[in-house]
């Protein structure tokens, strides 16, 4: 079996990020917590504790004429912008661009606060994709993408109605987030999450009144209790016993 | 046996108790049902190993590396070794940053 021979750079070289042993967050607002993302390991889907699953959140925008690379630029653009309310993502200025880390402060069920982060790996005109650190409640790659008339991604046919997808392929990180979504609030909560972004990325293109589907597929039934020691990094119990000395922090510094 | 999409097609072959898929074109969501197919064809031989060759590859997005991981997960699901061949620099670095390299040996 030879090698790949081509001495032409290839097409994709410029949408994926460098490899990086460890993240290194840049510069973020001081309101943000920035804790269990510096240093941390990316993760992939296969290091994870808890069941792989494949999730498929869509939603169609019925009655516009937005482009799949339209709906890629404005989300990269302003991804914050289109989370639901009580969560922010603080990454770079210039948007979603490969290699980027930013930090997320996650309102949890309960209204706990959790500080996680993402990487860019992965960003073209028509998708993009995160991979999760370690002590992230999953533990593997989420993929943006849009594509027209219902169609994959890479079809490169512009008309009929523009499908927006987020696509997941992730394990629960540890015993504990994996506990979370076997009890069934964990995956509410991500598919809560989830529709409402969809949701407000189909009223910022005025294609209100569609709703999200969700499509689930376990991959690998299986724990992985080789990996039950991830919970070491879990961003939720370090968020919280944080918590109260990031506001003591935050307090001093106003006063 | 050969499994087909527009821009990509997967041919399996056998090495001994190898299996080896042979993968050309585009590795992106158009793949996946020739990718699957290959995959199936070379399960129902019962193989000691699954070698995945990419001298044939010239484009992957994270929607085939999702596709990929997806492959390895069913692997390794079924305790069956899986490998990957003929990767150029820029795809070994790839599978670095999707960490594929952590659970796939590198041939």
């Amino acid at each position: 079996m030879s090698e790949n021979a081509n001495p032409n750079p290839p097409r994709d070289a410029a949408n994926w990020a460098t490899p990086v042993d460890k993240l290194d967050v840049g510069t973020i607002p001081d309101q943000a917590m920035n804790l269990n993302v510096q240093g941390r390991r990316p993760m992939s889907p296969l290091q994870g504790f808890g069941q792989l699953w494949q999730k498929t959140y869509r939603i169609r925008l019925q009655d516009t004429a937005v482009t799949p690379q339209q709906v890629i630029a404005a989300w990269k653009a302003n991804f914050p912008s289109f989370w639901p309310k009580g969560n922010n993502f603080y990454g770079p200025l210039q948007g979603v661009r490969p290699g980027e880390v930013a930090v997320l402060n996650l309102t949890m069920p309960g209204g706990a606060k959790l500080s996680t982060g993402v990487r860019v790996i992965y960003a073209d005109d028509e998708s993009f994709s995160f991979m999760t650190p370690q002590g992230h409640m999953f533990a593997g790659m989420i993929t943006f993408s849009a594509s027209a008339d219902g169609r994959a991604p890479d079809a490169s046919d512009a008309g009929g109605v523009t499908v927006i997808q987020i696509q997941a392929l992730v394990r629960g990180s540890d015993p504990l987030y994996e506990a979370s979504f076997r009890l069934g609030f964990g995956h509410k909560a991500e598919d809560k999450f989830w529709f409402d972004t969809l949701r407000n990325l189909a009223a910022y293109f005025d294609a209100s009144g569609q709703e999200p589907t969700l499509t689930s597929v376990c991959v690998d039934k299986k724990v992985q209790w080789s990996e039950a020691g991830n919970i070491w990094h879990n961003a939720a119990i370090r968020s919280a016993i944080y918590l109260p000395i990031h506001f003591s922090r935050r307090l001093f510094r106003k006063s | 046996m050969a499994e087909k999409t527009a821009a990509f097609f997967a041919k399996t072959r056998w090495e001994g108790e190898t299996a080896v898929l042979d993968l050309h074109g585009e590795i992106n969501s158009l793949a996946e049902a020739a990718l699957d197919a290959a995959y199936a064809t070379a399960e129902q031989g019962n193989p000691v190993k699954i070698v995945l060759n990419f001298a044939g590859v010239d484009y992957i997005n994270s929607t085939g590396i999702a596709l990929i991981v997806g492959l390895l997960a069913r692997a390794r699901a079924a305790h069956r070794p899986i490998a990957a061949a003929g990767l150029s620099e820029h795809y070994k670095e790839i599978f670095t940053i999707t960490r594929l390299s952590d659970f796939m040996e590198i041939q």
